[in-house]
């Protein structure tokens, strides 16, 4: 709201400030442009096509539904497994992947460890291959038959070694493992974090008497709080739009047995396999409401177990 | 003044920018992409085009006009204005093959050729990569502004526009086109009931079984038969039916451990199996259900989901050849690199496949002494399914005598170069010597591709690529549940098929908005 009063005041300036303020506003024009045509103009026109029946694949005329798209939903045992799907991952793989990036961090941060560096480079690494180049590999590494991982559980004598991404049961541990790949981003943010926190809390902390665990969760975890939160509400986003690894690792077929039909999947379905349209849009629609909700919830939560330096909350 | 022309030229520039960027594409190929995976089922790897489906999945087959995989598929190119005098005439090429640079290239002289051997049309080449072709054309219809030819394209492709293409019947009487110069069978395959004569024969795709005559001779074993109706002959002398059950005896023994045991010993170690003895290569879950007799998934009054008995025999018997016989790779062994990551037989690691004859596209490291044989037969019949791609013409084209004339061109002066681009074995009779004369010059082996062209007369009727309600979720549906075949151990068959056809009739009851 202020920025449209900014705008607006742009009008009320002197001459100098003003054509400052346009010099401004024509170099963002690109992409104020771009934002308005591939952004807002496309998401309007999907809510507007989840009250139509726009279907690629059978002919028919151009109706208004109303709710109906929505009201579909109750009833789509698909999605609701999709739906479940997601929520089993999410349960999984949040509280995973936040706690290892920021265990990895600390180890990194410890000062007894030698060459620092190099371990950086390590675990940062894989970040820079290419996403579907290491989805590629690892499949082929938690390959039941013929992985390299199963291959070395059966030399150390696991007789029955995980079906992983063949498994419903193991699926889940597999795709985590995947995930942890590129975990790199992650624990670079949370180096940061570790290495922005004052001194002085530790010497403070080390004077009151503090062990390793009680400056951990006495002023580490607080001071890491605002980083935890960044890091939760991404995730949270990235868990829900979880798109990229099934739709390579299953070709999209959702195997075994649906346990990859993540919901995401089954909206790209929708709309591209399916050619339904209107339907497709309104799964996008509840998706991004669903997103918007935990993400307002988190931000609700967050003045219980958020702590910033200085803040008097 | 200078800062004025300075943000002047920047305000310039931006615009330019913005009106460049709205400009419609130069009609310059597209940089090449990944291969095109197809919409269908499952597996990771994709597999090489096929006929006219882009293999995505392990078990489902290219189509009969895939491109090859790794090739990139130009994106669409921009319409020229209409020629003065000339009605313009627009063929889509994307369902199937054809997206391939050395294709478009090709398909590119044709238009010219086309264009300057007469005054009255002017053709012009849309190419849309695989992998967005179908929302394009979709797009294009519901928009009211559709092309007028479209291929090459397969049946399945084409029953994913289900009743949009034009009946050719009035154009063929009127103009006295020749239909004896193809095999009546070929041109019956386009004839279908209610929808009348909605393609013409181009390029035909018979299966037969692939096999591998270095691992027959050393499991010391003779040859499968080359002629429909003769029997297989064991090494003691004794004959016996070529049938499924004899297949799978003979899978059996070709099916190796490490050992060098075979799947019929009781020592086979079916953990650390080197060699499998069948597979049905890119076959989808309809394919495979055809080969012992045609179906359809619907029932007469085209609405009620039906499973020919045939065709669950068919996946039982490649469900046991998975799971109990180990004669078949099962989901994960077929993607590991070991086996071909989705195309087994091209490892060199299968002895026995059935597949199209499309298949020569994919089969370059398989080594080079590989053959084909005829079809088993099931309860005393024989079906060798059939893909066909060819042309069609959209009921929604507004000149659809001008399509016809570029079809017939397409069909005729047009069809060598094509078919050679596309590797398609020619509808026409007269082509097909010549035809099989180009892939001897490929594969030395002296291949018996006679084979194919006796295969012909066994198609299955109705073609098991037929139309489905709702058919790409349908069709989808389908490539879900052979996939689970191939990766589920212990499915009790006869409750997971009735569940399927449950699942497949929710799917065709589905209306356009759900």
């Amino acid at each position: 709201m202020s920025s449209f009063k900014e705008l607006f005041s742009i009008f009320h300036l002197k001459p100098n400030a003003r054509r400052e303020a346009l010099y401004g506003l024509a170099f963002i024009s690109l992409w104020l442009i771009g934002f308005l045509l591939f952004t807002l103009f496309p998401m309007i026109a999907t809510l507007v096509f989840t009250f139509t029946n726009i279907n690629l694949a059978q002919e028919q005329s151009l109706q208004f539904v109303g709710l109906q798209n929505y009201l579909a939903m109750f009833k789509d045992s698909q999605l609701h497994n999709a739906l479940g799907v997601t929520f089993k991952y999410a349960l999984i793989a949040l509280p995973i992947g936040l706690a290892l990036p920021l265990i990895v961090a600390l180890l990194l941060n410890n000062k007894y460890l030698r060459a620092k560096g190099f371990f950086r480079i390590m675990f940062y690494l894989p970040f820079v291959i290419p996403f579907v180049a290491g989805i590629f590999a690892w499949g082929g590494l938690l390959n039941p038959e013929q992985g390299w991982i199963n291959q070395g559980l059966e030399a150390l004598g696991v007789q029955n070694p995980p079906g992983w991404l063949n498994d419903p049961t193991w699926v889940y541990p597999g795709l985590v493992i995947l995930g942890l790949w590129g975990i790199g981003s992650a624990v670079i943010i949370n180096l940061a974090g570790l290495q922005g926190i004052p001194t002085e809390l530790y010497d403070a902390a080390k004077v009151d008497g503090a062990g390793w665990w009680a400056t951990l969760w006495n002023v580490t975890l607080p001071m890491m709080s605002p980083v935890l939160f960044y890091a939760l509400v991404l995730g949270v986003v990235g868990v829900f739009q979880y798109f990229l690894v099934p739709l390579v690792i299953t070709d999209g077929t959702g195997r075994p047995g649906g346990a990859t039909m993540f919901f995401n999947l089954y909206l790209y379905k929708t709309f591209f396999t399916f050619q339904n349209m209107s339907y497709g849009a309104a799964q996008a629609w509840v998706l991004f409401l669903l997103i918007l909700a935990l993400t307002v919830f988190l931000f609700w939560s967050s003045k219980y177990w958020v702590h910033y330096a200085g803040d008097t909350r | 003044m200078s800062r004025r022309i300075v943000s002047v030229s920047i305000l310039v520039a931006a615009m330019l920018l913005i009106i460049a960027a709205c400009a419609p594409a130069a009609p310059a190929p597209a940089p090449t992409q990944a291969p095109a995976a197809q919409p269908t089922a499952a597996q990771p790897t994709t597999a090489p085009a096929e006929p006219t489906t882009a293999p995505a999945e392990a078990t489902t087959a290219p189509q009969a006009t895939t491109a090859p995989e790794a090739t990139v598929a130009p994106t669409a190119t921009a319409l020229p204005t209409a020629e003065a005098g000339r009605k313009q005439i627009r063929w889509f090429v994307g369902l199937g093959t054809g997206t391939d640079p050395a294709q478009v290239k090709v398909q590119e002289e044709i238009v010219k050729k086309f264009n300057e051997s007469q005054d009255k049309i002017q053709l012009v080449l849309e190419v849309v990569a695989y992998d967005a072709a179908r929302d394009a054309l979709a797009t294009q219809l519901a928009s009211g502004n559709p092309p007028d030819i479209v291929g090459p394209v397969g049946v399945s492709g084409a029953e994913a526009f289900h009743g949009q293409w034009l009946d050719l019947a009035p154009f063929i009487d009127k103009t006295n086109y020749d239909l004896t110069q193809f095999d009546k069978g070929a041109v019956d395959f386009y004839k279908v009931g209610g929808e009348g004569q909605i393609g013409l024969p181009f390029a035909i795709f018979p299966s037969a079984l692939f096999y591998q005559r270095d691992m027959f001779d050393e499991a010391d074993l003779n040859y499968p038969p080359h002629k429909y109706g003769e029997k297989y002959k064991w090494k003691d002398g004794t004959e016996e039916e070529w049938t499924f059950d004899t297949l799978n005896k003979l899978a059996e023994k070709l099916t190796v451990d490490k050992n060098n045991k075979d799947a019929s010993d009781s020592a086979f170690d079916t953990k650390n199996i080197v060699q499998y003895g069948y597979e049905p290569q890119y076959q989808d879950l309809r394919a495979v259900g055809s080969y012992m007799g045609a179906g359809t998934f619907v029932a007469p009054d085209g609405k009620t989901a039906q499973i020919p008995p045939q065709w669950a025999e068919a996946w039982k018997w490649v469900y046991d050849g998975v799971w109990k016989e180990h004669i078949i790779a099962n989901g994960p062994t077929r993607e590991s690199q070991e086996f071909g990551q989705g195309n087994p037989f091209n490892s060199g690691k299968v002895a026995t496949a059935l597949t199209h004859l499309w298949y020569t596209c994919c089969v370059t490291d398989a080594g080079g002494n590989w053959d084909v044989a005829v079809v088993p037969s099931h309860n005393g019949k024989t079906t060798a399914n059939f893909n066909a791609d060819t042309f069609r013409v959209l009921k929604a084209s507004k000149n659809p005598d001008e399509a016809f004339t570029v079809l017939t061109y397409l069909l005729g002066d047009g069809s060598l170069d094509l078919l050679k681009a596309y590797g398609g074995m020619p509808g026409r009779t007269a082509d097909q010597a010549a035809f099989f004369k180009s892939l001897d010059e490929t594969w030395k082996q002296k291949v018996d591709w006679q084979v194919f062209i006796d295969g012909i007369q066994y198609a299955d009727n109705p073609s098991f690529e037929g139309y489905m309600p709702n058919y790409n979720e349908s069709f989808d549906l389908a490539n879900v549940f052979l996939n689970k075949l191939y990766t589920t151990d212990g499915l009790d068959m006869d409750k997971e098929i009735a569940q399927f056809q449950k699942d497949l009739q929710a799917v065709f009851d589905k209306k356009a908005t759900p």
